[in-house]
């Protein structure tokens, strides 16, 4: 699970360093590879635009977590050195919470406990651990971008499918995308789009048992092309 | 009796896992076993008995608005509310610490079949979640709160023994290799969390019944000791009851 | 990479205590830098939803504007008596709910708005649906036998089935609806299952359509209804001589 990475001097953006960045959202994904930090995320993908600030809270939370642990890395105790990484994440979290109370509040609300719960995201503990605790701050700081970002697409992957399907919108625009006149004709009134062949949205993606189903379906997806990652036990 | 509503909700209806994804990393991770499942239920179901009330009363006497009035009158306006997250996962992870050491000194049988699952559980999502609804929803008194810290961790240990024995199984099934593993978990708990929605129908009470009149008229002298008038009919049959349930996962 | 120094005793407890220092004084400044506009937030929220029971939306900048165009005197009834007061809105209903519960007497805010020259009351109103909390405003005509408008608002109904009775296609079923009975006998409205009425072009059915799936929020809105509209009656009584 945990990167093994040299400490030998490289350029800032050296290939090993844009790895850091990159393999998370692939091949190393925290979510479906890893398997950490489903916890405090699923509840809320029923919605795009809440998908994607609740990434964007995560991302700014590893990363700058990330930094903050590791310039400390030579000074933590190491009989609290679980709480103090408790402390520094509860720290961004909340002042990821205050700031999208102050500036965002109609969204926060949606949110409402799952922010709080980023703290007990094992992402954020895991990365923490395994990586921030040896690593210089910068390699920490692209670790926790990579690991924010990864577990950030898969929000968005099953926010997109959600919204879209259950409801027939995205970032709650109050637009039916599904109704659109180029995928087919309007025949029955307003109706227009799929809606006028039949087609009605799917309210049970709305429902809690559906982002679990669409992460094993992506989950699935995934490991049917790249054979590696399949595992032999069940 | 709204103890007992409060403790069936919190265990099949509200469950921690199925209806709000809580802990997991570690019902994943820790549920390729039976026997281990068990030992991280029982667990989780401790630490909850344990941290939910007392982060009810840190909550109710140190956090929200105006909670500190008890020093005296003059600290009515402190609202010491954005130190909760910080409070309550400190609560936890000191709790989890001396409910190990505790454990190990007194009960050592217990410690060696609980103790190594005690450090995960301090960062188990289940247990600030549980937390953290406790306060949202903002329950009378500690009774309350404790019976839904117990009830979220019987339902987090249920959804955790049955994912325990159906994987135990499973793996003499044929899966298609991509499911392998965390996929086919994913799906399985997906399809539960559809059939724990069902137990929803236990709050409906059973009033589907087609009713002329619901509300009972009011003669206009009697209005001003208008009271809530008891909607949910007690002469419906149990048939209906299921009835209910299944019109309401149909229609969804 | 631990080293001797960071092992010892007194080094972890001043860590500690420094820690605790920085991180507590950190986020008392920030929570206080932003406190204003957390509580503008919900100020200008309670706003929205007051004027959207009347029809009016608007945004989150004009909200303030538009409640002081619209909104004319607010109250605070007691009993049968009202004392005007500006901040009536920001009456937290469930803590008088549960004052009431002790005993105490509940204060009831109403709002006197005006639109299209003609006079409208709103009271707010809360209950239970099916997982949580509930609430409303409810705008009556001046007659306040009918309804003008509502807005329902939720804590976690379910999407798609209760979170439904935010959608304007339940809650325009409600104007024009009577609360009171042909005899006069005070009926609130009744979400409804069975009334045969789907189009509700009967406004003095008291009944609305119900949403399909949606049993028990629907039945907590009627309960709702009933409970605050009928805390109201008594200084009706006093408004309609």
């Amino acid at each position: 699970m945990a990167d093994t990475k040299t400490k030998e001097k490289e350029p800032l953006f050296s290939k090993k360093n844009l790895g850091l960045v990159k393999d998370p959202l692939a091949d190393n994904n925290p979510i479906t590879v890893q398997v950490l930090g489903i916890c405090s995320a699923l509840a809320i993908t029923a919605e795009l635009k809440a998908s994607v600030i609740m990434a964007l809270s995560v991302i700014f939370v590893t990363a700058m977590g990330n930094v903050v642990i590791s310039l400390m890395r030579n000074i933590i105790p190491n009989s609290i050195r679980i709480i103090t990484q408790l402390v520094v994440a509860a720290t961004l979290v909340i002042l990821v919470d205050l700031t999208l109370k102050a500036f965002v509040p109609d969204l926060a609300k949606k949110l409402s406990v799952f922010i709080g719960l980023i703290i007990t995201n094992c992402i954020i503990m895991g990365r923490f651990e395994a990586f921030a605790l040896g690593n210089t701050p910068w390699k920490s700081f692209l670790d926790g971008i990579g690991n924010g970002l990864g577990y950030g697409v898969i929000l968005v992957i099953v926010g997109f499918f959600r919204e879209l399907l259950g409801s027939g919108d995205l970032f709650g625009l109050g637009k039916t995308y599904l109704g659109h006149p180029l995928l087919g004709n309007p025949i029955k009134g307003e109706l227009s789009g799929l809606y006028a062949l039949g087609y009605e949205n799917n309210g049970f993606m709305l429902l809690a048992p559906m982002a679990l189903i669409t992460l094993g379906l992506i989950i699935g997806f995934q490991r049917s092309r790249n054979k590696s990652l399949i595992e032999e036990t069940h | 009796m709204d103890l007992l509503q409060l403790f069936l909700k919190s265990i099949f209806i509200d469950n921690m896992v199925f209806a709000t994804f809580l802990g997991m990393c570690s019902y994943l991770a820790v549920s390729k076993k039976v026997s281990t499942a068990v030992g991280l239920g029982a667990a989780v179901i401790f630490v909850m008995l344990v941290t939910v009330p007392l982060n009810y009363l840190l909550d109710q006497y140190l956090l929200r608005p105006g909670a500190l009035v008890w020093l005296g009158d003059e600290y009515v306006d402190y609202d010491l509310s954005f130190l909760t997250f910080i409070l309550f996962i400190a609560t936890i992870a000191t709790m989890v610490q001396l409910v190990e050491m505790i454990v190990e000194k007194f009960a050592p049988a217990l410690y060696n079949s609980l103790g190594i699952f005690l450090p995960l559980i301090a960062v188990n999502c289940a247990i600030l979640g549980g937390s953290l609804f406790m306060q949202q929803k903002e329950f009378n008194n500690i009774t309350e709160a404790t019976v839904y810290g117990v009830g979220s961790g019987i339902g987090w240990f249920l959804a955790i023994l049955a994912i325990g024995a159906i994987r135990e199984k499973i793996r003499y099934s044929n899966v298609p290799p991509a499911f392998r593993g965390l996929g086919i978990t994913f799906i399985l708990t997906g399809l539960m969390a559809i059939g724990f929605m069902s137990f929803g129908g236990m709050l409906t009470g059973g009033d589907e019944a087609p009713k002329k009149e619901v509300v009972e008229a009011i003669p206009p002298t009697e209005m001003k000791e208008v009271t809530p008038v008891e909607e949910v009919k007690t002469d419906s049959t149990a048939v209906e009851t299921v009835k209910d349930s299944l019109t309401e996962i149909a229609q969804n | 990479m631990s080293t001797k120094r960071t092992d010892s005793n007194i080094y972890t407890i001043v860590f500690a205590v420094i820690l605790v220092v920085v991180v507590g004084s950190l986020l008392a400044f920030f929570a206080n830098a932003t406190k204003d506009m957390r509580v503008n937030n919900d100020k200008v929220k309670t706003q929205l939803d007051i004027l959207s029971s009347i029809g009016v939306e608007a945004t989150r900048a004009n909200a303030t504007e538009m409640f002081n165009q619209y909104i004319k005197k607010q109250f605070v009834v007691e009993g049968t008596t009202a004392t005007e007061d500006a901040e009536a809105y920001l009456i937290d209903v469930k803590k008088e709910q549960n004052a009431a519960k002790e005993g105490k007497t509940q204060r009831l805010p109403i709002f006197e708005a005006e639109k299209d020259g003609k006079t409208i009351y709103i009271v707010p109103v809360r209950g239970n649906g099916l997982w949580d909390a509930i609430w409303g405003y409810v705008a009556l005509n001046d007659d306040l036998k009918s309804i003008y408008g509502v807005f329902f608002d939720h804590k976690g109904e379910t999407p798609g089935l209760g979170a439904n009775i935010t959608e304007p296609f339940f809650k325009d079923d409600f104007k024009g609806e009577m609360i009171y009975g042909p005899s006069g006998d005070f009926k609130s409205v009744t979400v409804s299952k069975s009334n045969g009425d789907p189009n509700n072009t009967d406004k003095t059915d008291n009944e609305v359509d119900a949403i399909s799936g949606a049993t028990i929020t629907g039945n907590g809105v009627t309960a709702m209804l009933k409970k605050g509209l009928g805390l109201y009656l008594p200084y009706f009584e006093t408004l309609k001589k």
